[in-house]
């Protein structure tokens, strides 16, 4: 036994001095703006519906690459309510997407994809069918919000889409209770919209944009992050100290997470494909669980291709990357949401269920 | 053993399969609708685009549904929460239109529709969210129509708002109005077949395909699945198009306009996986009807439901009856193609089928099959 401790000991040496490695090679910051619009080309709009009554919200939010971004997906979780997602398979014909829509709505939300086909075609931006006409190609995902402080019936249309699409640019990016994130839950806190971005070494840039509203919670019983060991810089203004709150449940069946994360690389669908598994992993990461029977967890990946390298050896370090970037975007999400006190709508934010940490 | 034992042996394994336990004729619509439990409802635009949706239903619930995507460029809506191991587990209501991509807003009207009836799946409070899988395939622009002309939200709620059982319209109607197959007019096409033991299984489909479903010489691929005349003393010929009219030669517009979407529906109570393995089987019925098929630039899509008026269980060996019934569903799929071709009408910009080749149709009383 001691000689196979030391044996293994000296594996983990070997094992310790391979990712010290592979880190340097792959030193990360946040891009400018810590946003996926830090990838050039990304914009995003979002439309946000408070009910003035309740406070109840709910929104869309669009990521748009006007000159398209070869896309991909991974479903993971086991309620989806989806658009446009098989065409995404690698073996199918269009390579590239215009924009992806996130929304809120449950899959009466996926009505607000309408609005922004009619957004683009307007434009001019979709895949050429013929002269002067095209057909915007717009995966879409929802998450499941409506009644909640609100009446079932409020939810986005394709007007949401249209809107959040002509709302649409670069710069910063909104989080907390916006766009898809406004009526958004998670754990039992208040879940939202976050978004963060990472400038790799080697010039890539990756973003991640993510409506949190999932079954399983972001942080452990003392209110520590489960994917706050990701922080870049000090992205995370969390005090260290230990404090917990009663944290109510969740209703397990009626969730959804939701993302988008886009890269400067040149990807093919299949190459795209695997960085959407590989980004998969930071939800796994940031929520315990995720991709439960009530959340429809879905990723799309859009990668504009301005870099335009061969990105054949670039895959691993560019879906690790993803994962981490994603991981942060629900870090950001959770931070950024708000409480809502309005009459008999009460969800607190986890800035309100662990004021100590937030303090700083 | 000898040769002959052998001989015996097969004849009677092929036997047990193929009849008599299973005689097959067409319901008496021959259509989808005479599956218990299915209604359809179209609405068909001017110029001609449309919607067609087929709703299915068991004691005011959904049913089981599957799909099988397998065309190149699909246009697409709830296909992923089909997969077996997702958590709901009913469909209410499929969706096939016309508008490529544009068309998937139809699903929208659906939606509004059938929660205006409560109709969907429980989400607490009385509240419901319909199920409403959708698949499109392309025909704006045809035919001088303006490329934005094409089914929205109203067309959906139109088509769902018609909705019944009993006779199906065919031809240039609902999904099918614009459609398009291998150069001549094509359109929206259904059938059934009865089974032994009640097992009924019947298929619709508006039929826009890169493939044409004829060969050199004009004849239909899926002919010899006939039954009961239903296509009406189709001749074989030899000859092509008659003299001064050629076969098309490409799909107008160009390769990227088609796709042939599909239903098949049967009365047996069927789980989500075995739903996904009829939805597979089916599709075979589109590969022996079109050719080629599920190319790169056909968005090739075919949803399967059972409506559970009967009991797997009921039917023995569920795997061999699950082989039985998705047989029958791709043999079903296939006539429903024929159907469409028959039934559509010539446009001022395409011919139909029974005017480019009237030597095989010139016995055939139109819409005298059904």
């Amino acid at each position: 036994m001691i000689r196979d401790r030391r044996a293994s000991s000296s594996a983990c040496a070997a094992a310790v001095f391979t990712l010290v490695s592979v880190s340097a090679s792959w030193a990360q910051t946040p891009g400018p703006l810590n946003a996926i619009t830090d990838v050039p080309g990304i914009e995003v709009g979002q439309y946000t519906s408070t009910d003035s009554k309740s406070g109840g919200g709910t929104g869309t939010t669009v990521v748009v690459s006007r000159a398209g971004a070869v896309g991909g997906v991974s479903q993971r979780g086991g309620a989806p309510g989806t658009r446009e997602t098989d065409l995404l398979r690698p073996e199918n014909l269009v390579e590239k997407v215009n924009a992806v829509v996130l929304s809120g709505g449950s899959a009466y939300g996926l009505a607000a994809a309408d609005g922004v086909m009619l957004c683009l075609e307007a434009q001019g931006i979709g895949f050429p069918v013929g002269p002067n006409q095209v057909v915007p190609i717009v995966p879409s995902a929802i998450l499941f919000d409506p009644g909640r402080c609100a009446p079932f019936s409020r939810r986005p249309d394709a007007s949401f889409g249209l809107a959040a699409c002509n709302a649409a640019s670069g710069g910063p990016v909104q989080q907390g209770n916006v766009g898809a994130g406004a009526g958004a839950r998670s754990g039992g806190s208040k879940g939202g919209l976050g978004t963060a971005s990472t400038v790799l070494s080697n010039g890539i840039i990756v973003g991640a944009i993510v409506a949190v509203n999932s079954s399983g919670r972001t942080f452990d019983a003392e209110g520590n992050f489960y994917a706050g060991f990701l922080e870049l810089g000090n992205e995370f203004p969390l005090a260290p100290t230990t404090g917990a709150d009663v944290v109510p449940p969740s209703n397990l069946l009626q969730n959804t997470t939701i993302a988008v994360v886009a890269t400067s690389a040149r990807l093919t669908k299949a190459q795209a494909t695997k960085v959407a598994q590989m980004a998969d992993d930071g939800l796994a990461r940031a929520i315990k669980p995720s991709h439960g029977v009530g959340d429809g967890d879905t990723i799309f990946v859009m990668a504009t291709g301005t870099d335009t390298r061969d990105a054949t050896n670039l895959v691993n370090g560019i879906g690790s990357a993803a994962a981490d970037t994603l991981s942060r975007a629900v870090v950001h999400a959770i931070l950024a949401a708000q409480s809502i006190h309005v009459d008999s709508c009460n969800v607190k934010s986890y800035c309100e269920q662990f004021s100590q940490k937030c303090a700083k | 053993m000898k040769a002959s034992d052998v001989c015996a042996v097969v004849f009677v394994a092929l036997s047990s399969v193929a009849s008599p336990g299973w005689a097959q004729v067409p319901g008496p619509n021959n259509a989808i609708t005479d599956v218990p439990g299915i209604r359809v409802g179209h609405f068909t635009g001017n110029p001609l685009t449309g919607t067609t949706v087929v709703i299915a239903e068991k004691g005011g619930q959904g049913v089981a549904g599957g799909v099988s995507q397998r065309g190149g460029a699909p246009g697409t809506r709830e296909t992923d929460l089909l997969r077996p191991e997702n958590l709901v587990q009913i469909v209410n209501a499929i969706t096939l239109s016309g508008g490529s991509a544009y068309g998937l807003a139809a699903a929208s009207g659906v939606m509004q529709c059938l929660e205006g009836q409560g109709v969907g799946f429980p989400v607490g409070g009385g509240n419901v969210v319909p199920i409403v899988p959708t698949a499109i395939l392309f025909d704006p622009g045809r035919c001088g129509a303006p490329f934005n002309y094409r089914p929205n939200f109203s067309f959906g709620l139109a088509a769902c708002s018609a909705a019944r059982s009993g006779p199906v319209q065919e031809g240039n109607v609902g999904a099918g109005a614009g459609a398009v197959s291998g150069g001549v007019k094509g359109g929206l096409g259904t059938a059934s077949v009865v089974l032994d033991k009640g097992v009924i299984v019947g298929a619709i489909v508006p039929l826009t395909s890169v493939g044409s479903t004829f060969d050199a010489n004009g004849n239909l691929y899926a002919a010899p699945l006939e039954l009961a005349g239903e296509f009406g003393n189709l001749i074989p010929i030899q000859s092509g198009p008659p003299p001064g009219m050629s076969r098309p030669a490409a799909v107008p517009g160009g390769l990227l306009r088609n796709t042939t979407i599909a239903v098949v529906a049967t009365n047996v109570e069927l789980t989500k996986t075995q739903a996904t393995k009829i939805a597979q089987m089916a599709d075979d019925g589109l590969a022996r009807a079109i050719k080629p098929t599920h190319t790169p630039y056909d968005g090739d899509t075919v949803f399967a439901l059972g409506t559970g008026r009967i009991s797997m269980a009921s039917l023995g060996d569920p795997a061999f009856a699950e082989y039985l019934i998705g047989s029958a569903a791709a043999d079903t799929l296939s006539r429903a193609v024929v159907h469409a071709i028959l039934s559509a009408d010539s446009t001022s910009c395409e011919k139909s089928y029974c005017d480019l080749f009237p030597n095989a149709c010139r016995n055939r009383k139109k819409g005298a099959q059904k």
